[in-house]
């Protein structure tokens, strides 16, 4: 058995590789609506996809991203609405002639076929290779995903990671200009998904096809992605870079989905220019930078803010250029690598992480003063509009 | 006994303490027992007994060796093999389509189909034998069409032939056939198809690299369950078969009761036995390997 050096990148391309390096499809949704009943599961999502990116739907189970991907694939037909490949229309053509790959949750292995013919099947399918091409791209794909020396094993003969590899080759095998992704690492323990994670992003590097992946975890989205599309009831609700959903949410959903923020909820009370200032609950003005939203004074709005960009200091001091609140501490939860403090604003609970070091002067029950920068904060809807 | 009590203390199952005190749930489960075993013994195993116990208490092997030996009972033998596996055969060409589509069907449509495929079996099947008469007669209502269309000159003779016999047990087995398939194909993850199509196999590709070898096991399952069922049909083949299409059930009969060979009649009795038990260690194996399979895709 001869054991393949999978990341050997200075190994010259053979010539199938180089095929499947060909740049990935354009991907365009067009007001693309699916009902279930009389509910609106995908309801006119339009989406551009670029050639080669990768881009994940991110929302809560029942957003409409697996309807979504679903639809792509073909395994559901649109009750309104057009899917194009590369500016052509596909809606009519049927799964088994839109040349995806996909890669399911379930891992949807053939359990009567060997590792060798579960990947060997695309080309079975599609390509009608010779015998020894065949098992050439098959060795060839087995060693991209690291399993090889696996082709005579069953699935039932391998682990969880183990079948996802499987799963990943046989998507990948015939080169399809397009892959679909639905939650691929949901069922695995999280040291083996952040390894993962890593690797399918190198395999997306290595390979050039565009990539749609579902997942309902932010942190996957936020690691892997080049582009995240927020979806909720059925609709997109921000679509941005990592660091634009996360830093910029549009709303109240898109802060707290993509990783706990804190929304105090308060009422306009002046605006000035960039800024506006807010009263929360407590009695104190905020000053927030008022970013796109055009509310008057005295509308009900909500501020953002990320709980590792609030700093926890002694009541009594007000550093300059900051802006914040006076807070009990309520909580001190130790994390490992940081403290995750709650602390009460009125009758609101803030999230605070700080570093490990200051576990010393944290306890519940003292008052402190929370402060950030202006600029790491946010005006939203109120948080109960979503 | 301070360890026995630290012992179901410790594992919080005190309904099944570790060994050392199996004594007190033996006896429950010895009266739990009771009333089906003097139900079993009395009424299933002391026959079952006495009938072996018959077929050789007279003359030894004899009776075994006029069956096994005599053209007439190898023939009767091979007949029931006949007509049974013609059933079997018959039950999954009519069944698999039906159980396929019930799997792939939408609950509402199943429901409709599942009572259309159960409704037969609550018709005594006496009185599905005798429709049967009814159809295929030398004036029934098959033969008045075929006469009428002007396809034959003279009725067709279709009753007490092999074809009426299969279709009477093929029609009496076949939810038997169709709810052991369904219930082995709907263990079959219905992602594989999806997973089968999008890499690139049409649906009747999908269908024979995919659910047809996924579906084999309940196939031979449901085929050694109809099999088995069929060899002991006596009603059926009485009413709608012929001299030549009589089953080892209507042998015993005559042995018994017109002819009183009891020795004979118990040999063949045991004979039919084995046979059935072979054939049902068989239907265990290949159902365990069909819960191997099912139990992968999930």
């Amino acid at each position: 058995m001869s054991v393949v050096a999978a990341n050997d990148r200075g190994r010259p391309r053979s010539e199938s590789e180089a095929r499947v390096a060909r740049a990935g499809a354009r991907v365009r949704l067009e007001r693309l609506t699916k009902f279930f009943g009389r509910v609106r599961a995908v309801d006119e999502v339009s989406l551009e996809i670029p050639s080669g990116s990768f881009v994940t739907l991110l929302g809560p189970s029942g957003s409409g991203k697996t309807t979504t991907l679903n639809l792509i694939a073909g395994f559901l037909a649109p009750d309104a609405g057009e899917i194009q490949f590369d500016g052509r229309a596909i809606s009519a053509l049927p799964p088994h002639k839109r040349n995806i790959g996909m890669v399911f949750q379930s891992y949807a292995l053939f359990p009567h076929m060997t590792v060798f013919e579960n990947v060997a099947y695309p080309l079975r399918m599609r390509d009608r290779l010779r015998r020894d091409a065949m098992r050439a791209r098959v060795t060839e794909t087995l060693a991209l995903v690291q399993l090889s020396g696996f082709e005579a094993r069953y699935p039932r003969q391998l682990s969880g990671g183990q079948q996802q590899r499987v799963s990943m080759a046989r998507a990948l095998v015939s080169g399809p200009r397009l892959l679909l992704m639905d939650e691929p690492l949901g069922a695995l323990d999280k040291k083996l998904r952040e390894q993962l994670q890593t690797e399918i992003k190198q395999i997306h590097r290595q390979i050039g096809s565009t990539f749609v992946y579902v997942t309902h975890d932010q942190s996957e989205a936020l690691t892997m992605s080049d582009l995240i599309v927020v979806m909720h009831h059925g609709r997109i609700v921000q679509i941005g870079s990592p660091p634009e959903v996360y830093e910029t949410p549009v709303n109240a959903f898109v802060a707290d989905f993509l990783g706990g923020a804190n929304l105090l909820s308060g009422q306009m009370v002046s605006r000035h220019g960039d800024t506006c200032d807010v009263r929360i609950a407590n009695g104190q003005v905020i000053a927030v930078p008022r970013g796109g939203l055009a509310e008057s004074e005295g509308a009900a709005v909500s501020i953002f803010i990320r709980p590792e960009d609030i700093r926890i200091l002694p009541p009594e001091q007000r550093p300059h250029g900051r802006v914040g609140t006076p807070a009990t501490i309520r909580d001190v939860v130790y994390l490992g690598e940081a403290l995750k403090v709650t602390a009460l604003v009125g009758d609101q609970m803030v999230s605070v992480r700080t570093l490990r070091s200051e576990v010393d002067r944290l306890a519940p029950g003292r008052d402190v003063f929370l402060a950030w920068a202006p600029q790491s904060s946010r005006l939203l809807p109120p948080a109960d509009e979503r | 006994m301070a360890s026995e009590l630290s012992l179901s203390i410790r594992s919080r199952r005190p309904a099944f303490p570790a060994a050392g005190s199996k004594a007190r749930p033996f006896v429950l489960q010895a009266i739990l027992l009771a009333p089906v075993l003097g139900w079993v013994t009395a009424f299933f195993l002391v026959p079952i007994g006495l009938m072996i116990w018959r077929s050789f208490a007279e003359a030894g092997l004899a009776p075994y060796v006029t069956i096994l030996t005599s053209p007439v009972y190898l023939k009767v033998l091979i007949t029931t093999l006949k007509i049974c596996l013609l059933t079997t055969l018959g039950c999954l060409a009519l069944g698999y389509p039906i159980a396929y589509v019930l799997t792939v069907a939408r609950p509402a449509g199943r429901g409709v189909v599942l009572i259309l495929v159960i409704l037969p079996y609550w018709l005594d099947y006496i009185v599905r034998s005798y429709s049967w008469m009814i159809l295929l007669g030398r004036r029934g209502l098959v033969n008045q069409l075929v006469l009428s269309l002007g396809l034959s000159e003279r009725p067709l003779s279709l009753l007490y032939t092999l074809f009426s016999v299969s279709i009477g047990m093929i029609q009496i087995l076949l939810p038997l056939m169709i709810l052991t398939l369904f219930g082995a194909m709907l263990r079959i993850d219905r992602r594989l198809l999806d997973a089968a199509a999008i890499h690139g196999a049409s649906r009747w590709r999908a269908f024979r690299t995919v659910f047809l070898p996924l579906s084999l096991p309940g196939v031979y399952a449901a085929g050694l369950l109809v099999f088995v069922s069929a060899l002991g049909f006596y009603i059926t083949p009485a009413l709608l078969g012929g001299p030549e299409q009589t089953m080892i059930s209507q042998t015993i009969m005559v042995l018994a009761s017109d002819l009183l060979n009891w020795p004979l009649a118990s040999a063949a009795g045991v004979l039919l036995l084995v046979v059935t038990t072979v054939l049902l260690a068989l239907y265990n194996r290949f159902f365990s390997l069909d819960r191997m399979f099912g139990g992968v895709t999930t």
